[in-house]
């Protein structure tokens, strides 16, 4: 066993637990813009009200998710391009790269839209306000929306086929029948995940 | 006039020349293959420009798919030459050496590397002497059809071939050396090497570096079920691996 085996291991398992289940639990309460801007800035406020909040976004998600994308980008270099090859398994391959480095991208542009660049405007705490307005905006607004879109359906799309070839990389799904099990339920959590995104996204759209 | 075939050939004359495309036609045979018809360049090495040149040089041995020597790239997609039979190909047919292996010349490549992997997943049946160990214990019906499916793999290259993870600037060990170490971590006798199997694909190289792609199960000319051995490996390896951080 070498440190290249465990990395790859501990970059299968980062993109599952914990970095697929905080996307799950994240898209959850983004649900709560339905709810109107007092109740949805209540429930964002509270999490961050909890004095380890920024220690559990710091060690559940910040660094697992650092880890997966870095030696993810370095992954993608590992591989060549078989274009004769027209498989679905292959298109799903390279569709998980390149939605690796777009939600990458997104996450970036994601966190300083919502997080840091309210911190240092001073205006932190009106959430529902800010995102609203930033899909609103005039000038800017139809590019928040597009990113947005991409990137949320980007995510879940990499999670789902992620714990499809978890379940190949980690010995739970053997034969090709339980592959193919595990593959009809990863496109069923896409569209799962997408349909609770979109819904989401559609209360401040 | 008769009919005729067309090979478009990516020739190349030594390790170190550059390659070329070489186009050849041929009188027509009713169910002639790539070997027979690289048979009638090779007696008559005259390309479509009328000009003689070198015959084609490629390698070939059983000519019926159990060898695995004659495996090249036709119309973009590896496989057997003896086996692609020219009614069922596309024309011009397009005629490439494998691209994932050290060329030789023209069509002939060097595998010394599957044959490597093979050598570090210890693909055989150890045995410490020459004495007589009795009669081995009675397989199942099951386990010698697994088994046998296993064993049908002829080392041609094609899984590898597929694989964007395969590549000359890396190590990785690929589908059939992954699948063979299945194959010999379930025989009654060779398991007793399980663990060192286990261990060689826990390194650099190994089972890791496995993308989940698939094309290795799409190219497969034996239907070998190679994304079952790597996911069966995987979790040979994934049960190492809880071994070693809790049992060790």
């Amino acid at each position: 066993m070498d440190s290249h085996f465990l990395a790859r291991r501990i970059h299968s398992l980062t993109g599952i637990v914990p970095v697929g289940l905080f996307l799950v639990y994240h898209l959850y309460l983004q649900l709560y813009l339905h709810s109107g801007a007092e109740v949805y800035n209540k429930v964002i406020n509270g999490f961050y009200d909890s004095p380890l909040a920024i220690w559990a976004l710091v060690i559940v998600v910040y660094i697992p998710l650092f880890f997966h994308a870095f030696f993810g980008i370095r992954l993608i270099f590992e591989s060549s391009v078989q274009p004769s090859y027209t498989y679905f398994s292959h298109l799903l391959f390279w569709l998980q790269r390149i939605s690796g480095i777009g939600v990458l991208l997104f996450i970036i542009a994601h966190v300083w839209n919502a997080q840091l660049g309210p911190w240092i405007a001073g205006t932190w705490g009106t959430h529902f306000e800010h995102l609203s307005s930033g899909f609103s905006d005039p000038d800017s607004g139809m590019i928040t929306k597009a990113v947005y879109l991409l990137g949320t359906l980007g995510a879940v799309f990499h999670f789902s086929n992620g714990l499809n070839t978890f379940c190949m990389t980690w010995g739970i799904a053997l034969t090709p029948k339980s592959q193919i099990r595990v593959r009809i339920f990863s496109i069923f959590l896409f569209f799962i995940l997408a349909a609770s995104a979109l819904y989401a996204l559609s209360a401040i759209w | 006039m008769t009919d005729t075939v067309t090979f478009k050939i990516k020739r190349q004359d030594s390790k170190s020349s550059s390659s070329y495309w070489e186009t050849f036609t041929i009188p027509y045979v009713p169910n002639s293959n790539v070997i027979s018809c690289l048979m009638d360049i090779q007696a008559n090495p005259i390309n479509a420009k009328g000009e003689e040149v070198t015959p084609v040089v490629w390698e070939s041995n059983c000519l019926e798919e159990v060898c695995g020597t004659c495996t090249m790239v036709i119309n973009g997609k590896v496989r057997q030459s003896c086996s692609a039979l020219v009614d069922q190909l596309e024309k011009p047919i397009k005629l490439e050496p494998m691209s994932k292996f050290p060329l030789v010349r023209d069509l002939v490549v060097d595998r010394t590397r599957m044959f490597s992997a093979l050598k570090k997943v210890q693909a055989w049946v150890n045995a410490d002497g020459y004495h007589d160990l009795g009669p081995g214990g009675r397989l199942s019906q099951e386990h010698q059809e697994t088994a046998y499916k296993l064993s049908e793999c002829m080392t041609c290259g094609c899984c590898v071939e597929a694989c964007p993870q395969y590549s000359s600037g890396n190590n990785f060990l690929g589908a059939a050396a992954i699948s063979q170490s299945r194959l010999f971590n379930m025989h009654p006798t060779a398991k007793n090497m399980a663990g060192e199997r286990l261990d060689t694909l826990m390194q650099e190289g190994g089972i890791a570096d496995c993308g989940n792609a698939q094309n290795c199960v799409e190219a497969c000319p034996k239907s070998i079920p190679l994304t079952e051995s790597i996911a069966e490996m995987g979790r040979q390896v994934s049960d190492k691996l809880w071994h070693n951080i809790f049992k060790a």
